[in-house]
């Protein structure tokens, strides 16, 4: 109960670990899951990685920050955080995102309504550190402080006087990795400000201005997508091989025998997926590649720099990062003077790519961007494929919808429209659509695997989906019934897999997860029975 | 970083257990790994594992696709699972000395 007492000026402490988590606080699951002992292991860190790394928060390591040795070097790092939050309030530095960063610190009422929208305050069992509001009460004291003139001044007699010590900022750098960016808060503010983006801009300026960021997304993300062409570390030989093979195993599951379109110059779209499918999910650009053979769709991949991994993490922690990454989708769809550029089922790639780089393609390189699953609405209810949804009677489907599918850009219905002619038996989560949950991997977290985050993630950030899907399976749980959520998104999938085979639903209940387009052609009459491979993976 | 005592060798590894500098595998690094795999004994089907990885990675860079690396050894997915219970991205690129998989896998 004292976790729920922590006020922002007890970030300043130095006291050592802030909260104590203990899963026996966060909300209990539903059947067959409603007992505490049934939950994955959660680890407790070591004393050497406690002693190691900033940890002080909730016990838990996102960013693996080595402490600093000296006060000299915790005072350096203080002021180069002021400098950087400076910075965010300066039009020159900060042109993407100023205005709505002004209008969530300047105008929150403290109402509240977004705290209830937050699965993971909700789910942690409303622990206050991880209140959407608790962050940026924090960055606004910081900002009326230090940032405002005067600010020092006028902070001690408001009472929002807040110390920007070490610990602080330390604490304040590992819970900018504590929200997945839903931006449910957004969403239900009644003024419109933008917690999700507070989370956000503090993670720009530990990266941009002092270079602490996470592995996963810069050093092994960004950056190695930039060296090699893809975050997964995929050249474009080792990109042509992978294609070469998929072809080869395309003939083979279903005796369609086509070159899969290679940088072909003046074909209508250039498809990009998320690299991680070639490797973690081939099935999906392979059912990709099968949809668009038979509708006869003009399109081409592209063997480019960046051309085959729609990935651009930046979106999540650094402008420079995405606008690089940007620049080379852009120049990919360019040198093959594609009409558009047609994203795969990747979720963040469609806000970088289709919404967010709007600041940064000018030109000839503002090449129309759309998702792919309006198109692949338009080849399903135009029957531009044959179908038998029969096929897909058998399984129980649900839908989960990537946040920036729906909540940022609002495709909600085109997935709906096709799940609902090829499967009998589909359900709806509650709620869904532009209200959904995240899954719980947003912003990163599905490939953050360092130290106890994992555990993290798959008992708390994504407990709203787990609880969803068993509340909407309820009826059918039992393992006599195949059960599918449909996750057309490769991050989502990675987190709804790590939790699903945390918590061991696919041999408890049966749950296998999967894309959409492994479902249409599970359908397609043209494709001999049983696409759909029924294997945890 | 943690290190990993193979005789007169010390290989850097990571919080995972992965090796830090490839130069250094050999087959006796890749026991001394596999044991901290809960391998105990590198079988004839072991190495084959490894070296196939191994030859895959110094062509292209990369893990090979996990379907093709069924497919080349031969071996379904359970079997890899039998071989290097952690699987074949954390177990068995580990033990090849290969780089920790990246990006949305």
């Amino acid at each position: 109960m004292a976790n729920r007492k922590i006020k922002p000026k007890d970030m300043s402490k130095n006291c050592g670990q802030l909260v104590q988590l203990d899963v026996k606080n966060f909300l209990p699951l539903p059947p067959p899951y409603d007992s505490y002992d049934l939950e994955p292991k959660f680890k407790q860190l070591t004393d050497e990685q406690k002693a190691k790394y900033e940890s002080d928060l909730d016990g838990v390591i996102a960013v693996k920050l080595p402490r600093p040795q000296t006060d000299e070097e915790k005072r350096e790092l203080v002021e180069k955080f002021l400098s950087g939050l400076k910075k965010l309030f300066d039009k020159e530095s900060n042109w993407t995102f100023i205005q709505p960063l002004y209008l969530t610190l300047e105008y929150c009422a403290k109402c509240q309504t977004c705290s209830s929208a937050c699965p993971i305050f909700l789910e942690s069992g409303e622990q206050e550190i991880y209140r959407p509001t608790f962050r940026s009460d924090i960055m606004r004291r910081l900002y009326n402080k230090y940032v405002k003139t005067g600010g020092r001044f006028w902070t001690k007699l408001t009472g929002d006087d807040i110390d920007a010590t070490w610990e602080m900022i330390a604490r304040l750098m590992e819970l900018s990795y504590r929200c997945t960016i839903c931006r449910r808060c957004a969403q239900t503010c009644p003024i419109g400000a933008d917690n999700g983006l507070i989370t956000r801009e503090l993670r720009k300026i530990f990266s941009m201005e002092m270079g602490i960021n996470i592995d996963p997304l810069h050093k092994l993300g960004s950056v190695q997508q930039l060296e090699t062409g893809s975050s997964t570390g995929m050249t474009a030989i080792a990109f042509k091989d992978n294609i070469e093979f998929m072809e080869e195993e395309v003939e083979e599951r279903t005796g369609m025998k086509f070159n899969w379109p290679m940088d072909v110059e003046g074909a209508d779209i250039l498809l990009i997926h998320n690299a991680g499918e070639f490797l973690a999910w081939p099935e999906n650009p392979e059912a990709f590649a099968i949809i668009f053979e038979k509708a006869g769709i003009s399109y081409t991949l592209s063997s480019e720099i960046c051309g085959y991994d729609s990935v651009n993490y930046g979106v999540w922690y650094d402008d420079v990062q995405f606008a690089k990454v940007a620049l080379l989708h852009a120049q990919a769809a360019k040198k093959l003077g594609v009409k558009k550029i047609v994203l795969g089922e990747c979720g963040h790639a469609h806000k970088a790519l289709t919404v967010i780089a709007d600041r940064v393609v000018t030109g000839d390189l503002q090449i129309p961007r759309e998702s792919s699953l309006t198109l692949l609405r338009e080849i399903v209810m135009k029957d531009m494929i044959k179908l038998d949804p029969s096929r897909n009677d058998d399984i129980c489907v649900t839908l989960h919808d990537p946040c920036n599918l729906v909540r940022l850009m609002g495709v909600v219905q085109p997935q709906r429209d096709i799940i609902k002619k090829i499967c009998k038996n589909f359900r709806e989560m509650t709620p869904h659509g532009v209200e959904n949950y995240c899954c719980g991997g947003g912003s990163g977290f599905a490939i953050t695997q360092d130290a106890n985050f994992p555990d993290w993630r798959n008992t708390l950030s994504c407990r709203r989906k787990m609880r969803q899907i068993l509340d909407t399976f309820q009826d059918v749980i039992g393992p006599e019934q195949k059960k599918y959520v449909c996750a057309p998104c490769s991050n989502c999938k990675g987190a709804i897999r790590d939790m699903l085979d945390a918590y061991g639903a696919f041999e408890k209940c049966n749950i296998l997860y999967g894309g959409l387009v492994e479902l249409i052609v599970n359908a397609m009459v043209d494709v001999p029975e049983g696409f759909l491979e029924w294997e945890w993976h | 970083m943690a290190e990993l005592v193979v005789g007169d060798l010390t290989v850097e590894v990571d919080e995972d257990g992965f090796i830090q500098e490839p130069e250094k595998w050999n087959e006796l690094v890749a026991k001394a790994l596999a044991e901290t795999e809960g391998v105990e004994e590198m079988t004839e089907e072991h190495w084959k594992l490894v070296y196939y990885l191994r030859e895959y990675y110094q062509k292209f860079g990369i893990a090979p696709m996990i379907r093709k690396l069924c497919k080349e050894t031969g071996f379904p997915l359970k079997k890899v699972y039998e071989l290097f219970p952690s699987g074949p991205a954390k177990g068995a690129c580990k033990v090849a000395g290969l780089a920790k998989p990246t990006g949305c896998v």
